[in-house]
């Protein structure tokens, strides 16, 4: 009854990505959805490729995921990847339909899959991986993730025990995930700006897991992200498997050793959640048996895609949108420090409002006092504009981050926001705008394009 | 005015010290000391001037069962305090460890202080997530809940701290949210609830005789107003 069932809901499924096709809705979850609302347990039944890397995490996922299969690529190996879909169980299944034809045969070898750490539990009974990747956790929504100790223990109650994990040495809330898994670790040795005390506001390993002391640590970066060890008892860091050292942004290069392997690497990209993100790529392509020497290669060729953060010059003014995930203090603390490291002279529009939110309740703005908007206070910072539904929130919260009053302005309406700006000389505009942002943070970004020249032409 | 945070570096889950900057903001002369959970609450060290407030914020599930190892050693000491009148506030999942027990939805059941006559009960695959609209006496409060539990008063004697207008109480079924024993207040709301309500911090102040504006009184009114009658409108939903 079983293959049966799942007979129908393929067929189905196959169907439902013609009907997609000829209506030209190509990227959703859809054909997933009809699977497994035809046949509950499809993953089960589905073919899928003989080697499958999942990756998993907080933060970075996307991106990791994304390279990967584009640095694969680069091999000659393409790979079964959800990079156009969704991370859950509907996702994942779209994904693996796209992989199999009809009768359910196989096309692929391999599968770089992104995974929701929350859909674990409905992945994982079916698809094992045979390498899972977890970037890193951190705080995320409240009301979906609650803690990323939550998190960890769905992670380590559905990870198969076969599988073998690359993880992050220098994110400690990961590091110690399903011990009894096979892992390698990856991490970056101390680099140029590295702290011993953490500033940020979100901190969630201060304490030894073990003895309860104070953790103290050789560097750290942000949050708990670096490199800690207990002075009471033997508790640390583990160590490195494979080691970036020598970062540098401003020759934007670093070198990797694993073993008795080492390289020489261009930086993709200067921000250190980004170099993190390379050098994950770089762990799991070695321990899918190629060289340092052989990934420098493929990776010269590929970029990480840009879709978060683009710029445009108009005259002496850049204009950057910056996407900064909704109810996520950990995301937006790395885009305000971000802004706050940037040159010049700068005025900022926040409307990463939940827009979803305002449809059917009121957002959670408890994020907001995990956030570090403290960055947003001085650095070039003159002008701050608050907008959408929380603005009031938002002006309070720069307030108590000591921002002054002059310096904020508010409008209920996002697309007001551009008629409030002040445009400083070689003045510096940062949109951050959440996920169900994006369509109006173009309007608005329309909006300061047609200021600046309005205002070039006075 | 003096305030002692028990534990904030675990203590700390979705921006309860929010809470403690607002008061060194709105209160001059403020005094904070920030007790980590390898240490004796000071509260309680009779060495110690005395504390206007104690704090302590939402935690992880592995957080809470550090605290009460930590905390049952004083237990004896904790409710003589209380009894005594001591200021204290605890929100979210921390009001819980001065229950009688924490019942998971595996079976399992974890004894807490046992200082206060109610009981909690957890499923971890469910997350409760609401906003909240409730009295404090003629005073309007709004806020956040967040959890995966809810707690049921086993003695029809303790009395809530808030009276709920709108959003679930202590558990859904009941309209009374959170326990007020003498100076002891306990609210499963979280985060930033000074912040989102300056005219209940004034009000707890006032209890302690204290009296304070709060800081940047006009926006934090602005943003409250808009707040409390965003919530109470009844289009707008209530439960996530």
């Amino acid at each position: 009854m079983g293959k049966l069932r799942f007979a129908i809901a393929l067929a189905a499924a196959k169907l439902s990505v013609i009907a997609l096709k000829i209506t030209k809705r190509n990227g959703t979850n859809f054909p997933g959805v009809v699977a497994i609302r035809i046949c509950p347990d499809f993953l089960k039944y589905i073919n899928r490729p003989e080697k499958i890397i999942a990756v998993t995490g907080t933060n970075g996922k996307t991106t990791v995921s994304n390279l990967l299969r584009d640095v694969l690529a680069q091999a000659g190996k393409t790979v079964l990847n959800n990079g156009l879909g969704s991370n859950i169980a509907s996702g994942i299944a779209t994904c693996l339909i796209s992989g199999v034809n009809i009768f359910n045969v196989e096309k692929y070898k391999a599968a770089v899959l992104e995974v929701d750490e929350r859909s674990a539990l409905r992945i994982f009974p079916y698809v094992k991986p045979d390498w899972m990747i977890v970037t890193n956790l951190s705080r995320d929504s409240i009301m979906r993730n609650a803690h990323p100790e939550y998190i960890r223990k769905i992670l380590e109650d559905n990870i198969p025990p076969e599988t073998k994990l690359i993880l992050n040495a220098d994110d400690l809330l990961s590091a110690g995930i399903a011990p009894k898994n096979e892992r390698v670790y990856f991490g970056i040795e101390k680099m140029e700006g590295d702290a011993q005390e953490s500033v940020n506001l979100i901190n969630d390993m201060q304490i030894c897991p073990r003895c309860h002391t104070k953790l103290k640590y050789e560097y750290v970066r942000y949050s708990s992200i670096g490199k800690a060890y207990c002075p009471r008892c033997d508790f640390r860091s583990p160590e490195y498997d494979y080691a970036a050292y020598n970062v540098d942004v401003r020759s934007m290069s670093m070198d990797i050793r694993t073993g008795d392997e080492s390289e020489h690497f261009s930086l993709m990209n200067e921000g250190t959640f980004n170099i993190y993100n390379q050098v994950t790529v770089i762990t799991a392509m070695h321990e899918l048996g190629y060289s340092l020497s052989e990934i420098k290669g493929f990776m010269s060729k590929v970029d990480i895609v840009k879709t978060r953060y683009n710029v445009t010059e108009r005259g002496d003014r850049t204009v950057t949108m910056l996407l900064s995930k909704d109810k996520n203090a950990y995301a937006g603390s790395r885009v305000f420090e971000y802004i706050a490291s940037q040159p010049g002279d700068k005025e900022v529009i926040l409307m990463m409002n939940c827009l979803g939110d305002v449809k059917h309740w009121s957002e959670n703005t408890c994020w907001l006092y995990d956030c570090d908007f403290e960055f947003l206070n001085g650095h070039g910072i003159k002008h701050i504009i608050v907008t959408g539904p929380r603005e009031k929130d938002y002006k309070l919260r720069l307030l108590m981050a000591g921002v002054p009053e002059d310096i904020i302005s508010a409008c209920e309406k996002e697309t007001d926001a551009p008629g409030l700006l002040r445009l400083f000389e070689n003045d510096n505009i940062y949109i951050l705008y959440g996920t169900d942002s994006i369509a109006l943070a173009g309007k608005v970004k329309a909006g300061v394009i047609a200021a600046i020249g309005e205002e070039g032409t006075k | 005015m003096r305030v002692e945070v028990l534990f904030p570096e675990i203590a700390n889950l979705y921006g309860e010290l929010g809470n403690i900057k607002y008061l060194e903001k709105s209160v001059p002369d403020i005094y904070v000391k920030e007790t980590s959970v390898n240490e004796k609450p000071a509260f309680l060290d009779s060495n110690e001037e005395s504390f206007d407030l104690v704090y302590m914020g939402t935690m992880s599930e592995s957080s809470q069962l550090l605290v009460m190892e930590k905390l049952a050693p004083y237990r004896e000491e904790i409710i003589s305090s209380i009894e005594n009148g001591q200021r204290i506030l605890v929100t979210g999942n921390a009001l819980e460890i001065f229950g009688k027990s924490i019942s998971d939805d595996t079976g399992e059941k974890q004894q807490c202080l046992g200082i206060f006559d109610f009981h909690t009960e957890r499923k971890m695959m469910k997350r409760f997530n609401s906003l909240y609209l409730g009295k404090y006496g003629d005073i309007d409060v709004a806020g956040y809940k967040s959890q995966f539990t809810h707690s049921f008063y086993d003695d029809g004697s303790l009395k809530p701290l808030f009276m709920t207008e709108r959003g679930p109480g202590f558990n859904p079924d009941v309209k009374e949210e959170g326990i007020r024993y003498k100076n002891f207040m306990a609210t499963y709301v979280i985060g930033p609830l000074f912040i989102i309500n300056p005219p209940l911090m004034t009000a707890i102040l006032k209890e302690a005789g204290i009296e304070a504006e709060p800081a940047f009184k006009d926006a934090a009114m602005d943003a409250y107003r808009s707040r409390i009658a965003e919530y109470g409108n009844p289009k707008t939903g209530f439960y996530y």
